[in-house]
């Protein structure tokens, strides 16, 4: 028998933070198509050699822990691995684990085909959704804005339990415009529509600079609380949630 | 004169401690000897001297005195000299009683301005004028207690083969207690135990009164133990005084008791009360039918099950408080609250509030126990059970005698449950002596375990006579011809372990998460001193029991002492920072070494939370008298809600009797922020001026005043993160 390999280069096999309600385990995928300057995973940022595992080690440490009601997959971009990203999906389902995916949402033709398995699918909004905007996140030449656009789409039509992320970082994406601009989109995608069923949420979150990849990110400040309230405010959004260490993770606003 | 003294060969002068100066008297040595060294018939069952050897001491020490060149004597000089010449003549025992403790004056300095080992020993000592005083009576009773124990106990503790917990008080308290409220609600608060140096109050008739009693009984009974005092089945005791009270004043209520418990910092040395409560959130099945004890009546016509709605009300409103904190904001880490669980709070929805704030205060402070009672070795639904002050357990099953007129409070009969004392054994030494031999190590075993017992009916013997002589007497209380607040014959002799990770390393090869074959020796050494356990019980007619010690400074005091007696195993086998250790090591005993608490997997060890769970939960059904089940939370802000579906897993599928989530809370001086996470600096307003709070075998503290070892346990501490 072949070997199926993937690049996951760890497993946190209890969080109960990164799949909201639920106590799950997170298995980390190795390489990205982003280059993001506050990245906090930065070590997975490339799919290294030291981080080839064997799928079915995967498999086996997700069947053993009895403690988890779900499984996620983060990274790194896990569409980057779309077969192993199935298999894994396929088997979580199987042994009545709920399961999830983050991604940048640059791939909309895999998430099209891993969205049947998914009950959550995280997508990160990095910053307005124009290009240049994007750039200056993520440091592509020409980023894949249309692509994230389309993935919410498909994340918006599924059954999936959607969360929308963006990172707040100060100087990059914190105007209330920018939050505006990126409402007023979401609203035409039917972000309104899956939040008033309880199935999508937008999440403002804390950028920590004491763990991010780049000097120039660590030096700028982190948000405040109140910034992120009144950013949550002024999209106008139904079900939009802020998270901050000082109060906690995905607090709903009124 | 005093040249004309010393030209005639006379003993110089004595300078007495009151001030008077008088000539030397020998005949006062031989009076003193033959007075004092009674003693040790009592103490030893020896005989005490004979007046010849008195005198024969006596004239040696006048010899001795007057080839010194001393211009005067006091009291204490003359007393060494004669216990040295005690020693000279082999005469150990006398010597025991007669020499004088006490301690060097540098350490009393240090102490007044709290620097150096002694300043660290308790974390949960806060420096101020009450502790300094604490810190040197204990050091006075440690000494006195250890000449007064018979010699072969004596070396154990101080060679480091077992620990005497709370040696300061062994000759004056037993260890801890979970009471039982109805006694009071029905007898009054009489805080002295006698009335005569106290007020004497009826029993509560409003509920504010009901709070304070409850509260004070915690604080009076402090003065009489040494351990943890609590209250098991809090919420259905004051169920009674909430009756047609709004919730906004059951939370009244609630806060109430959070901060009397937490402000009243009177407690043996300036301390707040050890304090725990257990919550139930509805009315067990025990105490459905049992008659409701309150406002100093028994009502026969009113059962606890009739007022489930006040249990669940009340239950609630505590958990509100304690997750709102303190006017800081700060978390109450007095009264532990140990929320029981139940099937019935798992499976009714009418309880999910209780549950889901529970793993709420997890999330928010880490501060909330589960008392877990579902697996079928805790007893079930027909017994009395819960756990005290730093994870031991106490149960009554419904098969004890009297157990029924307990229940119904006939004639004022209640539980009492508690412990009498703790004695830990250092395992890894007992692995050491048998030189890794399997069959020796189990002699070895039994040999240490027999001191261990000797220890503990000794103290069993001196706190039965102190207390029938009305010495403990907040315990031996007998308002109006009641039974005695506490059964003091019916206590628990806990006998304690540290190390049995590196006990099987050492016979094995392996620790206990490395291989079956470690954790296949732990079951069995551990089924081992059950069996000898029940061997003491069947002889004596009282209650010991086997427990993982939730040891503060002992997991270290015994690394450091087999760094001391055993260098070429300890080397191999203690945790921690050696090289670091052994740089420390002469300017200090605080020494970042220690041993792997109870049966735990090491705290660094890379496995997985289902796979330390795997392991440790297999130890709880032997582990009766209490064990521990640490979640190391690696997150800073855990989600409550998926908290709750692991509480879950754990209260139903598992066998841990009882748990913790762990996470470390950021405090910020600056602004006065609290929240999760060990933080670099403050997320609120970024100042580095912040304190780290963690969790030490049990509570919260400053690790500012955390000794070595610990910080370096936290260091290591495995955060379930794993590399695939
Ligand atoms: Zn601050």
């Amino acid at each position: 028998m072949v070997r199926k390999m993937v690049y996951a280069g760890e497993i946190v096999p209890l969080s109960l933070s990164d799949y909201l309600g639920e106590p799950a385990c997170v298995v980390f995928f190795s390489g990205c198509n982003f280059d993001c300057g506050y990245c906090q995973n930065w070590g997975l940022k490339k799919s290294k050699e030291e981080h080839l595992t064997d799928i079915e080690r995967v498999k086996k440490a997700i069947s053993e822990n009895k403690l988890v009601t779900a499984c996620k997959v983060t990274g790194g971009e896990p569409l980057l691995q779309l077969d192993a990203l199935l298999e894994i999906g396929r088997f979580a389902k199987s042994i009545g684990l709920k399961f999830g995916i983050d991604t940048n949402g640059s791939l909309p033709e895999a998430l099209a085909t891993v969205m049947p398995l998914l009950d959550l699918v995280s997508i990160d909004i990095k910053a307005e959704l124009r290009e240049e905007s994007y750039r200056r996140v993520t440091r592509l030449r020409s980023p894949p804005v249309a692509e994230v656009i389309r993935s919410i789409e498909i994340a918006m039509r599924s059954k999936a339990q959607v969360e929308l992320r963006m990172v707040v970082i100060p100087g990059y994406n914190d105007s209330v415009s920018t939050v505006k601009s990126i409402s007023e989109k979401l609203k035409g995608l039917g972000y309104e529509e899956k939040a008033s069923k309880g199935e999508a949420c937008l999440n403002l979150i804390e950028f920590v600079p004491e763990n991010a990849f780049d000097e120039e990110f660590r030096r700028i400040r982190n948000p405040s609380v109140s910034l992120l309230r009144d950013l949550a405010l002024a999209s106008g959004l139904k079900n939009v949630r802020i998270t901050h260490r000082g109060i906690g993770i995905s607090q709903p606003v009124s | 004169m005093t040249e004309a003294i010393l030209n005639g060969r006379l003993p110089p002068p004595v300078r007495r401690s009151d001030g008077v100066i008088e000539p030397f008297d020998k005949e006062r040595i031989v009076k003193s000897l033959l007075k004092e060294t009674q003693l040790v018939k009592v103490l030893y069952n020896l005989p005490p001297m004979s007046e010849e050897d008195a005198r024969r001491i006596a004239e040696e020490v006048e010899e001795d005195i007057k080839n010194m060149k001393l211009r005067f004597l006091s009291g204490p000089l003359i007393r060494e000299l004669v216990s040295v010449k005690l020693l000279e003549h082999g005469f150990d025992k006398y010597r025991n009683v007669y020499t004088r403790v006490g301690m060097p004056l540098y350490d009393v300095y240090s102490i007044d301005h709290s620097e150096g080992y002694e300043a660290k020993e308790n974390a949960n000592l806060q420096p101020n004028p009450e502790t300094f005083h604490k810190k040197k009576a204990d050091f006075l009773s440690k000494e006195s207690y250890l000449l007064m124990m018979p010699p072969r106990i004596a070396d154990a503790h101080l060679r480091g083969d077992i620990h005497i917990h709370d040696l300061e008080y062994w000759g004056t308290r037993p260890f801890c207690q979970d009471h039982d409220l109805r006694y009071f609600f029905y007898y009054g608060l009489m805080p002295d135990g006698t009335g005569t140096h106290t007020s004497v109050a009826g029993p509560a008739k409003h509920a504010e009164v009901a709070i304070l009693h409850a509260a004070k009984v915690l604080g009076a009974a402090q003065t009489n133990f040494a351990g943890g005092q609590g209250f098991f089945n809090f919420t259905v005791f004051m169920a009674p005084y909430l009756v047609g009270l709004d919730d906004k004043k059951i939370h009244q209520l609630a806060q109430m008791f959070l901060y009397e418990m937490t402000q009243l910092y009177v407690a043996r040395g300036g301390q707040p009360v050890f304090s725990s409560i257990q919550i139930e959130a509805g009315v067990p099945k025990v105490w459905q039918d049992a008659p409701v004890v309150s406002h100093g009546k028994v009502w026969r016509d009113l059962t606890y099950g009739s007022l489930e709605d006040q249990v669940h009300a009340f239950a609630n409103a505590l958990l509100d408080e304690y997750l709102k904190g303190d006017a800081m904001g700060k978390m109450f880490n007095f009264p532990k609250p140990e929320v029981v669980q139940r099937r019935r709070y798992w499976t009714d929805s009418r309880f999910e509030d209780v549950m889901l704030k529970a793993a709420q205060l997890s999330a928010k402070y880490g501060s909330t126990y589960y008392d877990n009672v579902v697996p079928a070795y805790r007893g079930g639904e027909d017994g009395v059970s819960c756990f005290q002050c730093c994870a031991y357990a106490f149960a009554e099953d419904g098969s004890s005698e009297d157990f029924k007129r307990k229940i119904n409070f006939e004639d004022g009969a209640h539980f009492s449950m508690g412990g009498m004392q703790v004695i830990t054994l250092n395992l890894p030494r007992i692995a050491y002596r048998s030189g890794g031999d399997e069959g020796r190590m189990y002699e070895i075993l039994k040999e240490t375990m027999d001191i261990a017992r000797d220890a503990l009916l000794l103290k069993y013997r001196i706190m039965v006579q102190q207390f029938e002589r009305g010495l403990i007497p907040f315990a031996s209380q007998r308002p109006k011809g009641a039974p005695p607040a506490v059964d003091i014959k019916n206590l628990t002799h806990t006998i304690g372990f540290v190390g049995m990770n590196e006990l099987v390393e050492h016979i094995t090869g392996y620790e206990l998460h490395e291989d079956p074959s470690a954790q296949k020796l732990a079951l069995k050494v551990l089924i081992e001193m059950d069996r000898i356990r029940k061997t003491y019980s069947e002889e004596t007619g009282l209650k010991f029991s086997i427990a993982r010690t939730p040891a503060e400074s002992c997991a270290q005091r015994f690394a450091v002492a087999d760094m001391i007696h055993y260098p070429k195993y300890a080397k191999e086998y203690v945790k921690g920072d050696l090289e670091r250790a052994m740089s420390l090591y002469g300017e200090t005993k605080d020494v970042p070494i220690y041993y792997t608490n109870g049966a735990h997997v090491n705290v660094s060890a890379k496995v997985p939370l289902y796979e330390r769970l795997a392991i440790e939960q297999r130890f709880f059904p032997i582990l009766k008298g209490g064990d521990i089940f640490h979640v190391w939370l690696g997150e800073a802000n855990p989600d409550p809600e998926a908290i709750l579906k692991l509480n879950r897993k754990l209260a139903l599928e598992s066998w841990i009797g009882y748990w913790s989530h762990t996470k470390d809370i950021t405090v910020c001086r600056a602004c006065g922020f609290v929240g999760g996470g060990l933080n670099e600096s403050c997320p609120m307003c970024r100042s580095q001026d912040i304190r780290v709070y963690s969790r030490i075998t049990g509570y919260y503290q400053d690790i500012a005043s955390w000794n070595a070892a610990k910080k370096q346990e936290l260091k290591d501490r495995y955060r379930i993160r794993l590399s695939a």
